[in-house]
């Protein structure tokens, strides 16, 4: 889930622009997707990568934005230390970024290393980019997005067949192109957001044209969207594949009270995910929806945040109840999702402490029973409580007096997709 | 019958086809800089004559005419206009399809273009500016930077039309990066001052103009001095890449609907579009005192400010808009031309095929900003196969050398034109037609052009552009604020920008 940026200048002094900043505050866009690493890569004469721990706007200040040079910009964010920017220099020097995982090795990390190898050598053979990363993508099968810069100046950026994760095209003015994870890391940047880059499809930037191919057959084969960007990765904000964000995560809050219905004085989501589910399931239920929860410090991905120990106070500082609008009420609370429930637990506790009378859970995704194959970080599928337990227990271990998930088929329904042109692997259970 | 041709690109060529297929089977004489192959082979099978030499050179463009004693020329590019070619010929008494130069300002000058429609209260005017120089420029920007007036978001170019080159657009509401826009808006500023040195006919040299958006589209008409008559919508696109992402090129490719409207615009704005061209040729000709007979055009934008706004005007047809249309023109050109020299266009009807058709430039690498990368490399078509596939090919910037071998000129080389049921079916066409490389440079040099151009996506997206600013520019007409702009200034107070420019214009409101 990492996100990944390009920023590529076009046409009469390309070389005048210094595109670090450009590529700062697109991270910034980026930052939900990893808050573990940030990196801009950028290239003048010659590769450079600044690599560094933590959220994007510690690990940059305007000291080190201002001093780094270079007119075309790559940026990564990610959610694990361990995977940084893969840099090659032989047979070609190169530095590429990716989300998702090529199915190379055992290992996230390995395998973006042997896909960055490969590709290197693949140009190297070929002496065209694009055809290059066609051929890598033919071969290597996963769920996976990347950019590559290379020392002649040429932007890579493609997608698996099945177009698992996601990969988006803008542009600004007469002068820059550029490729996102996310299309509102585009908005942040005054971009046009245009398209979605197509499953195993690959554009190239070089410096006098932009070329696009897509791997033979790729239009056959029937796409495998990561259902969890959409209840969950992306921002609200984004576009993805043409499908807008906010609309599936209403639509989701409408499935649930049809599915789930219950009587109630308030619906609340959960901050910051959870709203639009709210605001869909009042809609729908015609329950009003109230501001349940205020936050404190930085948006952080309880979920995937590696300790225990950071977890909660991850939740204890994000989440304090409104103590006047929950009091003596029958609440609906919605979730994104539950991995370990703990946090859940937290916030029902907190809720029943100020006064809710009854609590029922409602969650805007199916159970999460598996991990990801594609390199989302979910902890191991024992550690899952949906693995572990029904909803009948989850809700009589978390003190809710309901707890329901969202079904599979809801899910698809509220992205608009037939379930077999997605990506469900998590909510399924594999042995 | 003897018809002359000036100019040699794909437009130009796309001319000589429809003067070929002219029942008075004329003979056809054609001049320009480059020997276009197929307007040479047009020309040959004519019985005609070609000629190189410089197309702005009046003198010589209107002897060759006397030499070759032609009852009309017809000039396709816009510099010949510039430099009174259209003047020159007809002093000799030879009609010419051509605006003279006093009338072509309104494409050469985009200061005096636009001045003009706001002295004579043309609809679909933008904000502007003019300066001399780099410091003036600047000092104005600097003055109101960070003020809530339009200068915030603006479109930079060269006052002068320098051949379809040069215009920046700047969009500065991110804060955060405004230091960036600061310094990219300098630079721009300082090479357009630069560039423009190299013409010596104006002192303007930088134009700012308020920066507006929504789908571009191009309505060229014919001119007879009297009647103005519109032609098929076009849309061209400028983005030298897929996308729309690169670079401002002269244009790497078009589309038009079935019949006169394009997909995203309506009838109502067909009309309109054509009411503001009506309107600026009769106001130069006010000025000047002189007929327009030839080709006008309107680079077109629909905007929340002003609903169907010009952007800027051509003197000719576009290229490659102007391929599109004559592709399409059902009527005896040669009949139009005289009745265009006759002043009885309003006494002939026009007819162009009802059939969608897409146009898409190749290019070599390098054009539009590196041309000398994109000169000089050796040129293969495989003419039969592009028949073949139920396409038409135009030649641009190619030379055919005296040894019947062809070297590309630098800009756009070649356009392939398809018709079909619609503009989506057209672009299959072509890139069915192109997916076989029936175009290759033969020292390996890469070509590029927009597979995009006509595509499904793109016709989607013009078209949710348009409906968005359809209902903005809409309601703002309800509301009888159609043009009307409010700044605000904390030293000064609420600014009417309109009213500031029309008393710096001095125009007498009544
Ligand atoms: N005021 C403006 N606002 C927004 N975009 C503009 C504006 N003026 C020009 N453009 C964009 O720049 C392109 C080129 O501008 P134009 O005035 O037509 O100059 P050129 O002579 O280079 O064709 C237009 O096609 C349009 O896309
Ligand atoms: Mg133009």
């Amino acid at each position: 889930m990492p996100g990944i940026l390009g920023i590529y200048p076009f046409g009469l002094g390309r070389e005048n622009w210094r595109l670090a900043r450009f590529v700062y505050y697109g991270l910034l866009a980026l930052q939900h997707r990893g808050q573990e690493i940030a990196s801009i890569i950028t290239f003048d004469k010659e590769l450079h990568n600044v690599t560094k721990k933590g959220f994007v706007d510690e690990a940059f200040d305007e000291k080190t934005i201002n001093s780094i040079p270079g007119f075309i910009g790559v940026g990564f964010v990610s959610p694990t230390e361990e995977q940084t920017p893969i840099e090659v220099s032989n047979p070609l020097g190169l530095i590429l970024v990716g989300d998702g995982k090529p199915e190379l090795e055992e290992d996230v990390r390995e395998s973006w290393r042997a896909f960055a190898e490969l590709l290197a050598e693949e140009i190297d053979r070929t002496k065209n980019a694009l055809r290059a990363a066609l051929n890598i993508i033919e071969k290597v099968n996963g769920g996976y997005s990347f950019i590559a810069l290379t020392e002649n100046q040429e932007l890579i950026a493609g997608r698996d067949v099945h177009g698992v994760k996601p990969l988006e095209v803008g542009s600004l003015g007469f002068d820059l192109g550029a490729v996102a994870s996310e299309s509102s890391a585009l908005d942040v940047l005054g971009m046009e957001h245009i398209a979605c880059v197509k499953p195993g499809e690959v554009v190239k930037f070089d410096p006098y044209s932009i070329e696009r191919g897509r791997v033979k057959g790729a239009d056959k084969v029937e796409p495998k969207y990561c259902s969890f960007e959409y209840v969950y990765l992306a921002r609200p904000d984004s576009i993805i594949n043409d499908i807008p964000i906010y609309k599936v995560r209403e639509s989701i809050g409408v499935m649930l009270a049809k599915e789930h219905p219950v009587k109630a004085d308030i619906v609340i989501g959960i901050p910051e995910t959870a709203i639009p589910f709210a605001l869909g399931y009042s809609k729908s239920s015609g329950i009003p929806v109230s501001l349940g929860f205020v936050t404190t410090g930085r948006k952080v991905r309880t979920a995937i945040k590696p300790s225990i120990f950071e977890r909660l106070v991850g939740v204890q500082l994000k989440l304090n109840p409104i103590k006047c609008v929950i009091d003596g009420k029958d609440i609906v609370l919605i979730d994104d999702s539950v991995v370990r429930g703990t946090t859940l637990r937290n916030t029902v506790w907190n809720l029943k402490r100020k006064g809710a009378r009854r609590v029922h859970v409602r969650i805007g995704s199916p159970s999460l029973v598996s991990s990801c194959p594609y390199g989302i970080e979910i902890p191991p599928p024992d550690e899952l409580i949906a693995r572990a337990l029904d909803e009948r227990e989850i809700a009589e271990v978390i003190g809710a007096d309901t707890f329901s998930f969202l079904s599979i088929e809801s899910l698809c329904k509220a992205i608009g997709l037939p379930c077999n042109r997605l990506c469900l692997s998590c909510w399924r259970r594999r042995t | 019958m003897k018809v002359m041709g000036v100019g040699g690109g794909a437009r130009e060529h796309a001319l000589a086809e429809a003067i070929a297929r002219s029942t008075h089977s004329p003979k056809i004489y054609w001049v320009s800089e480059l020997r276009n192959p197929g307007i040479y082979r047009i020309v040959k099978q004519s019985g005609g004559e070609y000629a190189l030499a410089r197309t702005t050179d009046a003198i010589k463009v209107a002897e060759l005419a006397e030499k070759w004693n032609v009852d009309m020329v017809v000039i396709g590019p816009e510099e010949p206009n510039f430099h009174g070619v259209p003047d020159e010929v007809e002093k000799r008494g030879i009609p010419c399809i051509g605006a003279k130069r006093s009338l072509s300002i309104i494409e050469m000058s985009k200061a005096e273009m636009r001045r003009l429609q706001w002295r004579f209260n043309i609809p679909g005017k933008l904000l502007f500016k003019t300066y001399r120089s780099y410091e003036e420029a600047i000092e104005d920007l600097e003055k109101h930077a960070d003020t809530l007036t339009w200068l915030q978001n603006v479109a930079l170019k060269p006052a002068r039309q320098a051949g379809g080159k040069g215009v920046k657009v700047v969009e500065d509401l991110q804060v955060y990066l405004r230091s960036e826009k600061k310094q990219f808006k300098k630079r721009h500023i300082r090479w357009i001052e630069q560039y423009m040195k190299k013409y010596g006919d104006i002192e303007e040299r930088i134009l700012i103009e308020e920066k507006v958006w929504g789908p571009e589209y191009t309505l060229q008409c014919f001119v007879d001095g009297r009647t103005v008559v519109g032609m098929p919508l076009v849309q061209d696109n400028k983005h030298a890449y897929e996308y729309d992402i690169g670079p401002e090129t002269g244009g790497m490719g078009s589309y038009t609907g079935r019949g006169y409207l394009l997909p995203f615009i309506t009838k109502e704005e067909y009309d309109r579009s054509l009411e503001i061209v009506k309107a600026m040729v009769d106001a130069i000709q006010r000025i000047t005192g002189e007929r327009y007979h030839g080709f006008i055009a309107g680079q077109m934008m629909l905007t929340e400010i002003e609903g169907p706004t010009l952007i800027e005007m051509y003197s000719r047809l576009g290229d490659p808009e102007g391929v599109n249309v004559m592709a399409m023109l059902k009527t005896d050109i040669v009949d139009i031309f005289e009745a265009i020299i006759d002043e009885r266009l309003s006494k002939i009807k026009i007819e162009f095929a009802e059939v969608a058709t897409v146009v898409k430039a190749m290019a070599p690498k390098g054009y539009p900003d590196f041309r000398d990368l994109a000169k000089n490399h050796p040129v293969y078509v495989d003419e039969k196969a592009i028949e073949k596939a139920g396409c038409k090919l135009y030649w641009g910037s190619v030379h055919l050398k005296e040894d019947g071998s062809m070297v590309t000129g630098g800009s756009r080389m070649i356009e392939i034109l398809a018709f079909g049921e619609s503009p989506q079916q057209a672009s299959i066409k072509i890139e069915r037609c192109l997916s076989n490389r029936p175009v290759r440079l033969l020292d390996g040099w890469e070509l590029f052009y927009r597979s995009d151009i006509g595509s499904e996506e793109m016709i989607r997206k013009r078209t949710e552009i348009a409906e968005r600013v359809r209902r903005l520019y809409k309601y703002r007409e309800e509301r009888g604020i159609l043009g009307k702009r409010v700044d605000w200034h904390p030293k000064i107070g609420k600014i009417d920008p309109v009213k500031n420019l029309l008393d710096e214009l001095k125009v007498i409101r009544s």
